[in-house]
């Protein structure tokens, strides 16, 4: 199987009646995820596209007991209890697609998921998609292909490009895993970059890094550990210091968070390095695959 | 963001911290009173910016005539090119030692950490470099608030005795509050000035976080609102944040309208790599209104340093036919009033693009005069392709 998700994991989704919730979660079952219902606490018993909603998590859960995935759609201020809330549940991959949370928030989910090994993808990310299978977010279909190749980044565009470029050199993704954009968010590369290690249908890996915050680095020790060959791609080398590019974490504080820095982070750990998009399927190949 | 050392103060003032007694001024007059009321002062720029002291931005001041003087050399000098618009006027203190103490976020551990050091007064990299052994680290668990006890277990491990080990600890647990109270991400003592006096926060430096300002009404009601972390933006800096879309000026020619804020970064560097030079980063991504649309390509068209504008869409939720339709109607718009369209190259795919194709195409058709310039690939095209061509056509018509 592919990591995260494929078309069997049983998935919720939280925020299921708002706008963005519910547009997405459309989306997500003609993609053919496969979604058993949501929550939207208060608004217990409606449906939304034929899904039951829940007023909390553990009803949906005494309803559809093999859930274990959710995503979140509620506004920042809302996001760390209805994160907690899933925790709390038994879910075990959550996606957080909600931006600007609140960092002292991030540190109690990041901690909490820590404890009760839950991976917490974002705030701020896409989501995941095994393409073929299913996608839980908001990634749009068209720029991924099947195939062998795992891909980690922290931006949502680039997972888009990255997945483009694989599928335009007729390689293909195994799971697209986007872990946020936010300064600080509930998983780092380490964990994804395991479970592709471990996946049988995943043979490199690409990672996608950008300025800002010190996660390139700390993936760094564990590539060193990878048996399975590792390409990285990081932007934001001409970026001015101190200026926040877009994305919350975007940022050269200081001496942290330098794009040079991160490649030199990468490369010592036995990582290859492209310059540009077009350098990735070249560096597959060079690394076998 | 960063507060003002002045704001920074009232908080600590507000928690028990001592801090000097300062009068902020905004004008020389102001200056010369509160020197009448202080005597002997300092008189300290207030900037968003560090390495105050090194720019000049510290004087002091005998008399109310000097402080006056003094005030108005402030009043007038940039700290790191940003301009002054106030100045915290305190007593003069004669400090016989200086302590550095801080309380931040661990971005390796994910935990708060409290930082000391017996050495203040210089920046806690050069301390860290010049006397590694002098400095503590505390780290406190997620969730916990720390007992009076740690205050002094750091106050003691910076090597103070007697009555300055429970003051200082007693700073420290305050200080601690204060983070947790306002989501901080940096509050800062430096120095710590031990006078003959007591203790007190020489200067202070405190970042908020600004996801979590919504809920410090009290912050609000003291004019603290979200700002830029750096002081002072450009014109086209200001409009964006009015209009609600992150954008930053750079030196170059190439306007970037590049989708998501990820790609944007990456738009950057692949127009540096391909030889041009790019005039602004920006995040044109998630679907903006009709409206912004307009006010993001009419900021690149209207820089008179850009000469071309690379564009980007990776759409597949939100419709390309949406998008093309925003870009056509303000470009016609434009060409209308008499303006220039200066060259555009684009690449647009996604939900909808075949339907997005040909209403270029028949836009072309109707206003060949207009829409020479303009080209938008699909998803066929390697990006990087035309990033290239939009270099190319940007060097050209710059000449």
């Amino acid at each position: 199987m592919a990591v995260l998700i494929d078309e069997k994991t049983e998935c919720i989704v939280q925020g299921i009646t708002g706008k963005q919730g519910s547009f997405h979660t459309k989306l997500m079952l003609e993609y053919g995820t496969n979604i058993v219902g949501g929550c939207t606490p208060g608004k217990g018993g409606q449906d939304v596209h034929g899904l039951p909603v829940y007023d909390t998590v553990r009803e949906c859960m005494e309803t559809h007991p093999n859930a274990t995935c959710t995503s979140i759609w509620v506004p920042a201020a809302f996001t760390k209890d209805a994160v907690l809330e899933a925790i709390d549940a038994g879910l075990k991959t959550i996606v957080i697609i909600t931006e600007r949370i609140p960092i002292h928030d991030m540190l109690v989910i990041r901690k909490k998921a820590q404890e009760k090994k839950v991976n917490v993808l974002g705030g701020n990310t896409p989501g995941v998609i095994s393409p073929g299978k299913a996608k839980v977010g908001m990634l749009p279909k068209s720029a991924f292909a099947g195939g062998r190749i795992g891909t980690v980044s922290r931006s949502g565009s680039i997972t888009y490009y990255l997945a483009n470029t694989l599928a335009l050199s007729g390689m293909g993704a195994s799971t697209c895993v986007g872990i946020g954009g936010d300064p600080l968010i509930g998983t780092g590369y380490e964990p994804i970059l395991e479970l592709f290690e471990k996946d049988p249908e995943t043979d490199a890996v690409l990672l996608a890094g950008e300025i800002g915050g010190v996660y390139e680095e700390m993936a760094s020790d564990f590539i060193k550990k990878m048996k399975k060959p590792v390409v990285g791609y990081i932007t934001g080398l001409h970026a001015p210091k101190g200026k926040r590019m877009g994305h919350a974490g975007a940022i050269i504080e200081g001496e942290m968070g330098t794009a040079e820095s991160k490649v030199f982070a990468l490369k010592e750990a036995g990582a290859s390095v492209a310059a540009k998009l077009s350098d990735i399927p070249k560096l597959l190949k060079e690394r076998g695959v | 963001m960063r507060l003002y050392e002045f704001e920074a103060k009232i908080l600590m003032e507000k928690n028990k911290i001592p801090v000097p007694q300062g009068i902020l001024i905004k004008t020389p007059e102001e200056a010369r009173k509160a020197a009448e009321d202080l005597g002997k002062v300092a008189l300290k720029a207030q900037a968003l910016v560090g390495g105050r002291a090194k720019a000049g931005g510290i004087l002091f001041a005998d008399t109310p005539e000097e402080a006056e003087k003094k005030a108005e050399t402030l009043l007038n000098t940039k700290i790191s090119g940003y301009g002054v618009h106030s100045v915290l006027v305190e007593e003069f203190m004669d400090i016989k030692k200086e302590v550095y103490l801080s309380v931040t976020i661990d971005r390796i551990r994910h935990q708060p950490v409290i930082i000391a050091s017996s050495e203040g007064g210089i920046d806690i990299e050069e301390i860290s470099k010049k006397y590694p052994e002098k400095v503590v680290k505390y780290h406190i668990a997620v969730g916990e608030k720390p007992d009076p006890y740690v205050g002094r277990e750091i106050a003691r491990q910076i090597g103070l005795k007697g009555k300055a080990l429970t003051t200082v600890g007693a700073v420290i647990t305050r200080m601690y509050d204060l983070f947790l109270k306002y989501d901080g991400k940096l509050l800062e003592i430096n120095p710590l000035a031990v006078t003959d006096a007591g203790f007190f926060a020489g200067d202070a430096v405190f970042n908020l976080d600004e996801d979590a300002l919504y809920r410090h009404p009290d912050l609000k009601e003291m004019g603290i609102t979200v700002r830029h972390e750096l002081g002072e933006l450009t014109e086209r800096e200001k409009k964006a944040q009015e209009y609600g879309f992150p954008y930053v000026d750079l030196d170059g020619y190439i306007g970037v309208f590049p989708g998501g804020a990820g790609f944007g970064i990456a738009a950057v560097d692949l127009i540096k790599q391909f030889g041009g030079e790019p005039a602004n980063f920006m995040d044109s991504g998630g679907g903006p209104t009709v409206e912004n649309m307009e006010r993001m390509v009419g900021l690149l068209m209207d820089n008179p340093k850009v000469t071309g504008i690379f564009g980007a869409r990776f759409g597949g939720i939100s419709r390309c036919d949406l998008w093309a339709e925003a870009v056509i109607g303000y470009l016609k718009k434009r060409a209308g009033e008499g303006k220039e369209i200066k060259p555009m190259i684009m690449r647009m795919t996604g939900h909808m693009e075949k339907e997005g194709q040909e209403l270029f195409e028949n836009a072309k058709k109707e206003h060949p005069e207009w829409f020479e310039n303009v080209k938008v690939y699909g998803i066929e095209t390697p990006i990087e392709d035309v990033v290239k061509e939009a270099v190319k056509a940007a060097k050209e018509r710059r000449g």
